[in-house]
């Protein structure tokens, strides 16, 4: 099943005068349970892509269909729901609320969708354990290591049990050893069923995904 | 997000708040404190003013010479120079015998007033005497007494005294049963009373013999006490028709006044509450000036926490939660700062009345209503709500993609 679709997708940003395009006419079809890295130098429109696949941004031109909905159609508080049951970000820099706790951290999406407490709080828990992180429950981000943090934000990610995964450098900010480690967690949530989009400078990590796209200057030249 | 939720959070914001956000809450505990302070002030002042000249005697009329159509507070009559000892607008008995044909009045007090000097172990002073009808005096004043008797029909050489003048103005404070020397002649105190005056009170036959330019049988004023109060206008009516046929004299050229307790206690009343209004309208002032700071808080909060807005967006917050958050925020900053406010306008309005102890208000000091809590708290909510709402409307507004890239 098509989860993911860009037809003839343009993102061009306005920088005063000059249009700088970040996307130029991007095709892009991906299908449920994908493991997909996407590649490219930088500059080359990898994260404007993702954004745009996250229904976090708009395109300029084009269609993106998110499970075979258009999300221009969408008006942005149907977008934020649609994007809070679907989609889960995992960022470089972690972004976790610095004043909440791990456990916080991972109940937001939760609370943000509604979800009564006790179910809530259970699955923060639960999500918590998957990653190893169960015992530090109750740290600020500020006490936790950078492999930490980020599997905390993988758990934040996973709480809402979303269909796809988003992933921008998930270990851009990570030794080589933990960075193994957090991608172990991804492929093992693959194998779980879930769909993975990953960004990556990594030609070593991009090999753990099925499928590359590699991005140069808005285009995809290999794997679209 | 449902309400309870964004509660937590704006809570939280509020908690983790710096140190930057709790001076800004200074400014509002500042406004909140002054409005409380002076509303609370005025509450004194007027329950005291209302204490000290009793919103009692609504059914007591006076009665004077003179008139002028100007009448505003406290001059509600042309006062008599001295050459109009012989006048023929002068009070006397034809005039007491027509009120004493009228129905409906109760009692009937002539009095004349006068300064006389008073000696007081060594220490004298110049004070306001009054002489009345010692057989319905007390039936008519709207004075208590605090000590001792009012004055009654045996009596002669015997005065009532001010509270104020028992206690404090001379160098020894007089008690019940010591002499008074009033020009030149002796008189016992009987009572006390319960004010603030420096009065004396005696009969009127011997305020004749002390206060010498005073006619006999011509009265100051003469202070009627009527059966019903509920009537009060058309008895005022009553009694002007009636001396204006015995005096003959006409609306145009009439030469008495009366006055009502009831129509004084009114004015003043409305002096008090227009006094309070302006007084608070400047505390309102204050409190804007803090609703400013406020609305500049949280302007830059919005701008500390972009990334945090575009975190909350990414994981699917909607416009109107982010929107909801912020503005409970700055509902909550209103609500602490009220709450402190309600406070420090507490600790102020009990500390103020100390440093000014002759004001009215110092003796009942002053009241912090229910009333003026509440108001301060809405108002203080409602000035963080307004103060808060662009910033917060800005912050829901934001772009997550730009959010997100903000450092
Ligand atoms: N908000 C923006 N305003 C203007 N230009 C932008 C904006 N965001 C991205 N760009 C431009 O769009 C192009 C693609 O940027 P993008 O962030 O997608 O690159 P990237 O492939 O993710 O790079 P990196 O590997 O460094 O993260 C760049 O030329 C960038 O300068
Ligand atoms: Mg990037």
């Amino acid at each position: 099943m098509t989860l993911v679709k860009l037809q003839d997708v343009y993102k061009i940003y306005q920088m005063g005068e000059v249009q700088v395009p970040a996307l130029r006419g991007i095709t892009l079809e991906i299908t449920q349970g994908e493991f997909v890295a996407i590649v490219g130098q930088s500059g080359s429109g990898k994260s404007t892509m993702m954004n745009i696949v996250g229904c976090l941004d708009k395109p300029t031109k084009g269609i993106v269909r998110l499970k075979g909905q258009d999300i221009s159609r969408l008006s942005d508080s149907n977008l934020a729901v649609l994007r809070g049951h679907t989609i889960g970000f995992i960022f470089q820099q972690y972004n976790l609320i610095p004043s909440m706790t791990a456990f916080d951290n991972v109940l937001l999406p939760l609370e943000l969708q509604e979800m009564n407490d006790a179910q809530a709080r259970k699955q923060a828990n639960k999500v918590l354990e998957m990653v190893d992180l169960g015992d530090k429950t109750h740290h600020l981000p500020s006490q936790l290591s950078g492999g930490q943090q980020q599997r905390v934000s993988i758990a934040r990610a996973l709480a809402p049990e979303p269909e796809i995964i988003l992933a921008d450098e998930p270990t851009g900010a990570l030794d080589s050893k933990t960075g193994r480690d957090v991608l172990k967690i991804l492929h093992n949530l693959w194998k779980s069923g879930k769909t993975i989009i990953m960004v990556t400078h990594d030609l070593n990590l991009a090999k753990y995904a099925k499928r590359q796209i590699e991005l140069k200057d808005g285009h995809i030249i290999k794997g679209g | 997000m449902n309400i309870l939720k964004c509660l937590k959070h704006a809570f939280n914001m509020v908690i983790h708040a710096k140190l930057r956000s709790w001076l800004t809450i200074i400014g509002i505990v500042i406004g909140v404190g002054s409005v409380v302070a002076i509303m609370s002030l005025g509450s004194g002042m007027q329950a005291s003013v209302n204490d000290q000249f009793g919103n009692l005697g609504g059914d007591i009329l006076t009665l004077s010479a003179g008139y002028s159509r100007s009448a505003g507070w406290g001059g509600h009559f042309r006062p008599r120079d001295s050459s109009s000892a012989n006048s023929d607008d002068d009070l006397t008995r034809t005039d007491l015998q027509v009120l004493k044909g009228i129905s409906d009045i109760a009692y009937i007090d002539t009095n004349i007033r006068g300064n006389a000097d008073v000696v007081y172990m060594g220490s004298d002073g110049t004070v306001s005497v009054t002489g009345v009808d010692q057989k319905v005096w007390s039936h008519v004043t709207t004075n208590e007494i605090a000590d001792g008797r009012m004055l009654d029909s045996a009596d002669q050489n015997v005065v009532v005294i001010g509270g104020r003048l028992a206690s404090d103005y001379f160098d020894d404070p007089v008690l019940l049963n010591k002499l008074l020397t009033i020009e030149g002649s002796s008189f016992r105190v009987v009572g006390i009373l319960d004010d603030t005056s420096t009065s004396i009170y005696m009969p009127l036959q011997t305020a004749y013999s002390i206060l010498e330019d005073k006619e006999r049988d011509v009265y100051d004023s003469i202070v009627i006490k009527v059966k019903d109060e509920n009537n009060l206008d058309a008895m005022i009516d009553k009694i002007e028709h009636k001396l204006m046929l015995s005096r003959h004299v006409t609306e145009k050229d009439r030469d008495f006044s009366i006055t009502s307790n009831a129509q004084i206690n009114e004015t003043r009343s409305e002096m008090m509450s227009s006094m309070n209004l302006f007084l608070t309208a400047i505390a309102a002032v204050s409190l804007i000036v803090g609703a400013v700071g406020v609305a500049n808080t949280m302007f830059t909060s919005v701008i500390e926490k972009t990334k945090e807005i575009g975190i909350m967006k990414a994981i699917g917050a909607r416009n109107s939660d982010i929107l909801s958050i912020f503005m409970l925020n700055a509902a909550f900053i209103g609500l602490v700062g009220g709450i402190l406010g309600v406070l420090v306008g507490t600790i102020f309005s009990t500390v103020i009345p100390m440093f000014m102890g002759s004001m009215p208000f110092a003796r009942s000091g002053t009241l912090v209503t229910l009333d003026s809590v509440i108001i301060a708290l809405t108002v203080s909510v409602a000035a963080g709500l307004i103060a808060g709402f662009i910033p917060a409307w800005q912050a829901s507004k934001l772009d997550p993609v730009d959010a997100l890239r903000y450092e």
